[in-house]
């Protein structure tokens, strides 16, 4: 079989080799890179998308955290100027109350008062009879006479009068 | 997308590994049936196959051509191999690899080249992969085609036309103008320097591999000499056994051909990215693109 000489300069073969070269790029960039760079992407997209719901589930807990918390200062005041109303209002009732209850004794003492009057009033005017009813059995007796009943009457009144002055 | 395991899948996995086997394989047998043993030390070229006539020069089908195919072959096997079965989420050896490959040839383009460049990337793969195997295939014993002048000038033909593109990206005039730089005086230098560089980026690589191997020829018939002499009085048939022979090649054989193949392509490909990317002006480029564009907004 027939040999090429070690230097040999042959066009068509440079030819081959240069088309040779060309094909094996396009082979190399169909099976090898087109399909590592499609998944290389691929992997690079699901990063992307897990970084992302991870940034947006942070953003959300922070905000929930941040509306929780206003939420719960708003519970604080809300609970402090329930409890202040309350105090407020029970205060307004207890002076209401004292008022009413101070209002009732005094009514009541008035009238326990007023009683106590009437009936030393009365209680004067059943001594003062009695003491006249006496005086006059008693002067009748005593005296044993006929009395003007009206005189004597008008007499021992004046004299109670007195007495009761005293 | 396939189930893993499943016996589709290991039956194209099992055609895959074979479509990168056979080709070396059928390479390695036709060898061993053609092979005619040398006489003394001789130093060829590719042997001829057949012959197409064609204008100029008549076609020559050499062994270069079709082991260059038969690895191109193996590496299409090898591309759809790493990549069968390749997911997002599926994570074993060969999605590594083919990962691997791709991240470290853009992150080469992308440091050589810069981010234009970016679509690069699969060509300097493509030269990588086809000049490394190409130099790597001798050690089967087969004829590497890189030591053939013609495959190596192919492709640093193609490099200089994708030189000749980026240096005329920016018009007939700019490119021509930039012969005469820094002084007019120097233009037929910088004429003989451009056509140059196809030249020696082809001769450099060629060279390396084919002394390599001429070394490697040198040397086992040295070896097989210094044999016969030193331990030819030995008895019977171990007189005739070249007990020199035994190792020493394969020291030799791991720097010349696996480290020497592997660092030709590699300074192939860095040569093609530098050159190319040197050739590009980028600056006038882009300033011409703005200035275009601002002309047709005006307008």
């Amino acid at each position: 079989m027939q040999t090429l000489d070690v230097i040999s300069v042959n066009l068509w073969q440079i030819l081959i080799s240069l088309i040779n070269l060309v094909l094996l790029f396009l082979i190399i960039k169909k099976f090898l890179y087109k399909p590592v760079r499609k998944v290389l992407q691929q992997r690079q997209n699901e990063i992307d998308t897990i970084y992302k719901e991870a940034n947006d589930a942070k953003e959300t807990a922070i905000s929930d955290k941040n509306y929780w918390d206003e939420k719960l200062k708003n519970a604080e005041n809300e609970a402090d100027t329930i409890i202040s109303d309350a105090t407020s209002k029970a205060n307004i009732r207890k002076n209401a109350i004292l008022s009413e209850a101070k209002q009732t004794a005094e009514g009541i003492i008035r009238q326990a008062e007023n009683d106590a009057e009437l009936e030393r009033k009365k209680a004067e005017a059943e001594i003062k009879t009695e003491i006249v009813d006496l005086s006059t059995a008693l002067a009748e007796k005593i005296l044993e006479r006929e009395i003007k009943m009206d005189d004597h009457k008008e007499l021992i009144d004046s004299f109670v009068e007195n007495l009761g002055d005293k | 997308m396939q189930q893993k395991n499943s016996i589709r899948f290991r039956i194209v996995d099992f055609l895959l590994i074979l479509m990168m086997i056979i080709p070396v394989t059928v390479l390695i047998v036709v060898k061993l049936l053609t092979n005619v043993p040398a006489e003394g030390i001789s130093v060829t070229g590719a042997k001829i196959y057949f012959e197409i006539s064609m204008p100029f020069q008549n076609l020559l089908i050499t062994e270069s051509q079709i082991n260059s195919w038969m690895v191109m072959i193996s590496i299409t096997g090898l591309c759809l191999y790493l990549t069968h079965g390749i997911g997002v989420k599926v994570k074993n050896r060969r999605q590594h690899l083919a990962e691997w490959i791709v991240e470290k040839t853009d992150n080469l383009v992308k440091g050589n080249m810069g981010e234009y460049f970016m679509a690069f990337s699969p060509f300097i793969g493509a030269i990588l992969g086809l000049s490394a195997f190409s130099s790597l295939i001798c050690l089967f014993g087969l004829y590497s085609p890189t030591s053939d002048i013609n495959v190596v000038g192919g492709w640093a033909i193609l490099t200089f036309i994708l030189i000749t593109y980026y240096k005329s990206k920016c018009g007939p005039w700019v490119y021509i103008k930039s012969f005469g730089d820094p002084v007019t005086l120097l233009a037929p230098l910088n004429i003989i320097s451009e056509v140059a560089t196809p030249i020696s980026m082809a001769f450099r690589h060629y060279g390396n591999v084919l002394s390599g191997s001429v070394i490697s020829v040198l040397l086992a018939a040295g070896l097989q000499g210094l044999s016969s002499m030193v331990l030819g009085w030995l008895p019977g048939v171990l007189g005739d056994i070249p007990f020199l022979q035994i190792g020493i090649p394969a020291v030799l054989s791991i720097y010349f051909d696996v480290f020497s193949g592997c660092l030709q392509a590699f300074i192939f490909a860095m040569l093609t990215m530098l050159y190319v990317s040197g050739a590009f002006p980028m600056e006038e480029y882009f300033k011409r693109k703005k200035k275009k564009q601002t002309k047709a907004m005006s307008n």
